[in-house]
């Protein structure tokens, strides 16, 4: 199965928690760094939880050059215009009309950790999770199982869309479609690649329809699932503290704001 | 409330909306290779909103900026954005706009108000004076008439031709992808200002510095950065649903 996802397989401790154990976690890292107090969290959150995360699971190489493939361009960005465009401040030196300021440069560093600690987060749960376990384990604590059939299918069925997109502009290339040239030109080729590929596709519609309800869909009996998903107490107890923790956190940045 | 809910979330509906999001996501690749200047990613979650209703359109676009998170988390961080886009897209369809047909004068009239504000806009942000203590004060608008007269005529007229050969009949479609724009910008401003420094890792970050050049805050600053790029992308967008929709055989939408 060619799913859209960034798992990556590994014998670890990690890939071997349950998918809700992650989830629960990344939820808790992300928001301890964005609602805790203090410039510096979301470096400390990234450098002694995250990494040795992704060291655990055995994914360390592979982790540290997707994060920082996805996170350059915006720390490139940040940097740049927030310590040169800063306005009034205290210039850390001035070279023509080049003069980047403290204060720009420290909320720069700030927010890098910031676009840091989000990309981290969500890529080691996504590259140590298999979607359909997540999906599997969410119908188990009651997420309705339409809502799992539209997540399981997407990430199926997007890799054949996109080479059906490619398809299309290939098609209609070969008629004479101009694809390149001038901002009008390429703009003109939208429409006739949109409008077969979406038409196509809603054609698709009422045969799955026919075909998903054919196959019991909207069965009210229980559903049981071929894979099991190992849990342990121990994993139920740790997530309950994990999910007593988020909102505690927000709670607590909320008092903290108000009497400061 | 909730039968209605119910209603909308049809055994269809609920096929519709993989493919929707698929469809957001193959399009939106698209544009990016053919180098265009927009990001039509959101097509198929207007045409959920459009078929379905607005709650369909709603979690369709949730769903999606999710789903994509899983390769590129700066969409996850937008995804309730996405979510009031497919709500406002199913309100748009109860209210007939992908539906109805708008005199081309209309689809002019929106076109020139649409330029002319966003030039106004731009205009006075690159106009506004800060002075010693850092407050920004902006130019009267009466200022920039009388300075700008020329600039504001062509833009004027670039709009209202835009209205009349780009959206056609298809005003009232313009108009809510236009409104819903706007929303979108000021909606997405704050997490893009506290979460991600301001910026958002591609070309239209030359506008933010622009803007921050001439003095605007951050919140300010990537809030007329959406302003700018949005409206016009999501007018494309739901215009481009208004094309599908009329395209569509007439028993596909009886459902």
């Amino acid at each position: 199965m060619n799913a859209f996802s960034m798992y990556v397989a590994r014998e670890s401790g990690l890939h071997k928690l349950h998918p809700l154990t992650k989830g629960s976690l990344t939820l808790l890292l992300l928001v301890a760094g964005l609602f805790l107090p203090g410039n510096w969290t979301s470096y400390f959150l990234v450098l002694f939880l995250i990494l040795p995360l992704a060291y655990w699971g055995k994914i360390f190489h592979n982790f540290i050059r997707i994060v920082w493939g996805i996170s350059l361009p915006f720390i490139l960005s940040v940097v740049i215009i927030q310590s040169l465009f800063w306005g009034k401040g205290t210039p850390i030196f001035e070279f023509w009309i080049i003069a980047p300021k403290q204060e720009g440069a420290l909320f720069a560093l700030v927010s890098v950790g910031r676009i840091i600690l989000v990309m981290s987060g969500f890529i080691l749960f996504a590259m140590t999770t298999r979607p359909d376990t997540l999906m599997i384990s969410l119908k188990q604590v009651g997420v309705p199982s339409s809502l799992a059939y539209i997540i399981v299918t997407t990430l199926q069925i997007i890799p054949r869309f996109q080479s059906k997109a490619f398809t299309i502009l290939d098609a209609q290339r070969s008629r004479g479609l101009e694809t390149e040239g001038n901002i009008f030109r390429r703009a003109r080729a939208v429409v006739p690649i949109i409008l077969p590929l979406v038409l196509s596709s809603l054609v698709e519609v009422e045969e799955r329809a026919i075909a998903i309800e054919a196959r019991g869909f909207n069965s009210k009996k229980e559903e049981t699932s071929l894979i099991e998903i190992p849990d342990t107490n121990a994993q139920k107890i740790f997530r309950r503290i994990l999910i007593i923790l988020i909102p505690t956190i927000i709670l607590f940045r909320v008092l903290w704001q108000l009497f400061k | 409330m909730l039968e209605n809910i119910k209603k909308e979330f049809s055994t269809r509906t609920l096929v519709l909306i993989p493919i929707a999001i698929a469809i957001n996501i193959a399009i939106g690749e698209l544009v990016v290779r053919l180098k265009l200047p927009v990001y039509l990613d959101s097509i198929g979650t207007v045409l959920v909103g459009a078929l379905a209703g607005p709650w369909a359109g709603a979690l369709t676009g949730a769903l999606a900026n999710l789903i994509w998170g899983l390769f590129n988390p700066y969409a996850a961080a937008f995804f309730y954005v996405a979510a009031v886009i497919g709500l406002l897209a199913g309100l748009a369809g109860k209210r007939g706009a992908f539906e109805k047909e708008s005199p081309r004068w209309l689809s002019a009239l929106v076109g020139a108000v649409f330029v002319f504000s966003l030039t106004m806009f731009i205009l006075a942000f690159t106009n506004a004076t800060t002075d010693d203590t850092g407050f920004t004060t902006y130019p009267s608008m009466a200022d920039l008439f009388s300075n700008y007269a020329v600039i504001f005529v062509v833009a004027i007229l670039i709009g209202a031709a835009i209205g009349y050969f780009l959206l056609q009949r298809g005003g009232y479609a313009g108009i809510w992808g236009l409104v819903t724009g706007v929303v979108a910008a000021i909606i997405s401003a704050p997490t893009a200002a506290y979460v991600f420094g301001g910026v958002t890792g591609s070309g239209t970050d030359l506008l933010v510095a622009a803007f921050r050049a001439s003095g605007g805050g951050i919140l300010a600053s990537v809030m007329a950065q959406g302003a700018v790029s949005d409206p016009f992308d999501k007018m494309l967008s739901f215009m481009v649903v208004w094309l599908i929709l009329r395209s569509l055989p007439a028993r596909f939408k009886a459902r």
